[in-house]
């Protein structure tokens, strides 16, 4: 059931017992449903047991409501939230590698003053650039640097944490 | 003797209960096997795990209790995936224990060895491989736990050989870790008060009654309000003898292979208030055209299954008991209705114009059988014609009553789940009723039947063809007859006289009595084939892509 109404970006975070498998359960949710995932991160939190896996797709709302409810379900599952809202604070790390022409050298040193993004080595002709960001603004970011040729892009999708002191501790 | 893991497994069965468990042995499970030589629990030794994984199955739909079977690792755990499978789309509590081949071998591709684990994922509730013989004890209780709390199911074991034999101290009591606990919803009385100011305004309102009764034990209660609130009902496939099936008040099943009456008057209401089930395609048909005047209130345990394919009005999370206790209070007592005048009349006309069952000849023979065998009979059912025959004219008393895959539709159930009924429940009579192709997937199990000598009365009914699939090719593929002759070169009775199992054959037309009485009769297994016309189909059915009202009687339509 691939659903095509309605789609919008959605990011979900779902904290689970940092075991052996559990990623293969997660990941079989969503397969199963025909729910395509655009990024994934999987990381140990304050509590060793614990991993949050933080992931992003393109989908309907109603669809990730059904989602949430099938995860809900796995006994290594401890919480589903979506965490696509205001109240929580979205990052991105990308790396790109771009071809550096000659004369372009003075336009693409201003974009990454402009970006804020950090050269992290660079040869006369190929620079590897990194940037953390909002979504929208990796996104800009790749669409301004594409125009250059971008050879091979690296990122690890949006993680996100709540911007008050969370309820809760895990 | 020193005690070691396998002594811990069986410890945990007796404590959960189990005195008996379907298996097959392998040189992984020994250390079990070896075990239970000085144990309680009784183990059948069935003659393929698959029916295994069914007779489990079988038991546990008998008593409502969780059935066990355990395979050894690699072609015995993956025999066991259709049984799994058939328990998961079912909701049987069940716990699968499979061997594994040493924690020092996993990953090498060892002798025996398969990721049953990752095999068995979307099948399973819940899995688990155990590395230390120190959790052993809280894993399978765990496991217990899980296969009969919330929406049951199926949870495997995975028991590496070493870990089965290393020595380990006696498991402590109450080792079981805290399980998380999603099930546990609040009850929402606003949403109660809802459902029930909802039905008590409706003028034309149906139960609708699945699996999930019978798997909450909320049969009585179902029945207050049945009484209650003078409320016609229908009925899944799993919802069958939840309530008697005389009720009055039952208008049958619902669904593609469903009664006319059913399917109309779901048609014709104005509230539905559905119990247990999960709306699957069987029962809804064409679901944008499904009781399209009626608002719906769902009960369920299960958060999934609500609102999964259709637009619920109502929706309530939570077990069915405690539901339906709250709820009771709240309904009105009513009197009798223009809506069940309604379905009276609509009874009649129905009656009046369809001569027999739509089951024919064979249907008229199933409940022949019936009439013979005692009140207190159970009937497992396979699947194809003769499922549909057998749930449309078997008169299911009591709850646990008939027993037959719904979800999965697996063919070679009914002879391995009337093995695990007739064990659970050793005082009622058991009737295994199969069609020919289904009898041909666990024929091996009459060695089972046979050696333990069972009393199971089996009911093959030849019809030379796979039936089912020989009515859409005639309906469907314009009677392109293909891939589905079984013929009639194989002797069933001396297949079964081979087994050690006496039987007769009749044709369901031509003087059926005789070979009942001689089943009825026989005091240990019996085979009765009984030969019908391949053309016996069953009408009236609902066409692919076609809404529940939109019935078929004959090819002609
Ligand atoms: C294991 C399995 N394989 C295939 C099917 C598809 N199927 C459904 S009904 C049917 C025919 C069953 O034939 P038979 O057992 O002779 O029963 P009948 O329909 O003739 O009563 C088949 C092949 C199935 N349900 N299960």
């Amino acid at each position: 059931m691939l659903k095509k109404a309605r789609e919008q970006e959605q990011t979900i975070s779902i904290l689970v017992n940092n075991q052996p498998g559990v990623l293969s359960r997660v990941g079989g949710v969503f397969g199963r449903h025909g729910y395509n995932i655009k990024s994934l991160c999987v990381a140990e939190t304050t509590n060793p047991d614990v991993s949050r896996i933080t992931l992003t797709s393109e989908s309907d709302p109603d669809f990730t409501e059904k989602i949430k409810k099938q995860l809900d379900k796995l006994v290594d599952i401890i919480n589903v939230s979506d965490v696509s809202g205001q109240s929580y604070i979205q990052r991105e790390l990308m790396l790109i590698g771009v071809t550096v022409k000659e004369g372009a050298y003075a336009e693409i040193l201003r974009a990454i003053e402009l970006f804020g993004c950090r050269i992290v080595t660079m040869t006369p002709d190929y620079f590897i650039l990194e940037l953390t960001g909002q979504p929208d603004e990796t996104a800009a970011f790749l669409k301004f640097f594409q125009s250059f040729g971008v050879e091979e892009i690296n990122r690890t999708g949006s993680i996100a944490i709540e911007r008050t002191k969370p309820q809760r501790r895990i | 003797m020193e005690t070691i893991g396998a002594d811990i497994v069986i410890q945990v069965l007796r404590e959960e209960g189990v005195d008996v468990i379907f298996g097959y042995p392998g040189a992984n499970t020994l250390p079990i096997h070896d075990r239970l030589m000085n144990s309680e629990v009784r183990h059948y030794l069935m003659r393929h795990e698959q029916a295994a994984a069914h007779a489990a199955d079988g038991y546990a739909r008998a008593t409502g209790k969780v059935g066990v079977c355990i395979a050894t690792s690699g072609p015995g755990a993956t025999n066991l995936v259709t049984g799994i499978a058939t328990a998961f789309m079912d909701s049987t509590p069940m716990v699968a224990l499979t061997a594994q081949v040493s924690t020092s071998l996993l990953g090498q591709d060892a002798f025996q060895e398969t990721d049953i684990i990752g095999i068995t994922l979307p099948i399973t509730k819940h899995s688990y491989q155990v590395h230390d013989v120190n959790n052993l004890a809280a894993t399978l209780r765990q496991a217990f736990e899980l296969a009969k709390t919330g929406r049951p199911g199926p949870v495997l074991v995975d028991l590496p050989r070493d870990i089965l034999s290393s020595k380990c101290p006696p498991a402590e009591e109450n080792a079981a870790p805290a399980l998380k606990t999603n099930y546990k919803t609040e009850e929402d009385r606003e949403q109660l008060e809802m459902i029930a100011k909802t039905l008590n305004q409706s003028e034309r309102p149906i139960l609708i009654i699945g699996g999930g009764v019978k798997l909450s034990n909320a049969f009585r209660l179902v029945r207050e309000l049945i009484e209650k609130a003078k409320i016609p009902f229908v009925t899944t496939m799993m919802g069958i003898g939840s309530v008697d099936s005389v009720n009055g008040y039952n208008l049958g099943l619902i669904g593609t292979h469903g009664n006319e009456l059913a399917n109309r008057m779901v048609h014709q209401c104005d509230f539905i208030l559905a119990i247990g089930t999960r709306f699957s395609d069987r029962s809804t048909a064409l679901i944008e055209e499904f009781a399209p005047l009626a608002k719906i209130a769902q009960l369920d345990i299960d958060p999934t299954s609500i609102g999964k394919s259709i637009k619920i009005n109502l929706p309530y999370v939570g077990d069915i008991r405690d539901a339906l206790t709250a709820l009771l209070p709240l309904i009105d007592a009513k009197e009798k209705s223009d809506w069940l005048l309604r379905i009276q009349s609509e009874r009649d006309a129905i009656n009046g114009k369809v001569t027999d069952t739509g089951c024919g000849q064979a249907g008229d023979f199933i409940r022949m059988v019936q009439e013979a065998m005692p009140v207190e009979t159970t009937v497992t059912a396979d699947v194809g014609l003769n499922q549909i025959w057998t749930v449309r004219t078997w008169q299911a008393r009591s709850p646990r009553s008939l027993i037959t895959s719904g979800g999965m539709g697996t063919m070679g159930f009914s002879l391995p789940a009337a093995i695990g009924a007739k064990i659970g429940s050793p005082e009622r009579a058991v009737v295994a009723i199969t069609g020919d192709g289904g009898f041909y997937m666990n024929i091996q199990e009459l060695a089972t039947i046979s050696y333990y000598n069972l009393p199971i009365k089996i009911v093959v009914i030849n019809n030379g063809h796979l039936g089912m699939i020989r009515q859409i090719q005639d309906l469907f593929y314009n009677a392109r007859f293909n891939t589905i002759e079984l013929g009639s070169k194989v002797d069933f009775v001396a297949v079964a006289r081979g087994f050690g199992i006496p039987g007769s054959r009749i044709a369901v037309d031509k003087y059926p009595k005789a070979g009942i009485e001689a089943m009825v009769k026989a005091d240990g297994p019996y085979l009765l084939e009984a030969v019908v016309d391949p053309e016996n189909y069953v009408y009236p059915i609902i066409p692919p892509g076609c809404s529940n009202i939109e019935m078929m009687y004959d090819r002609l339509d």
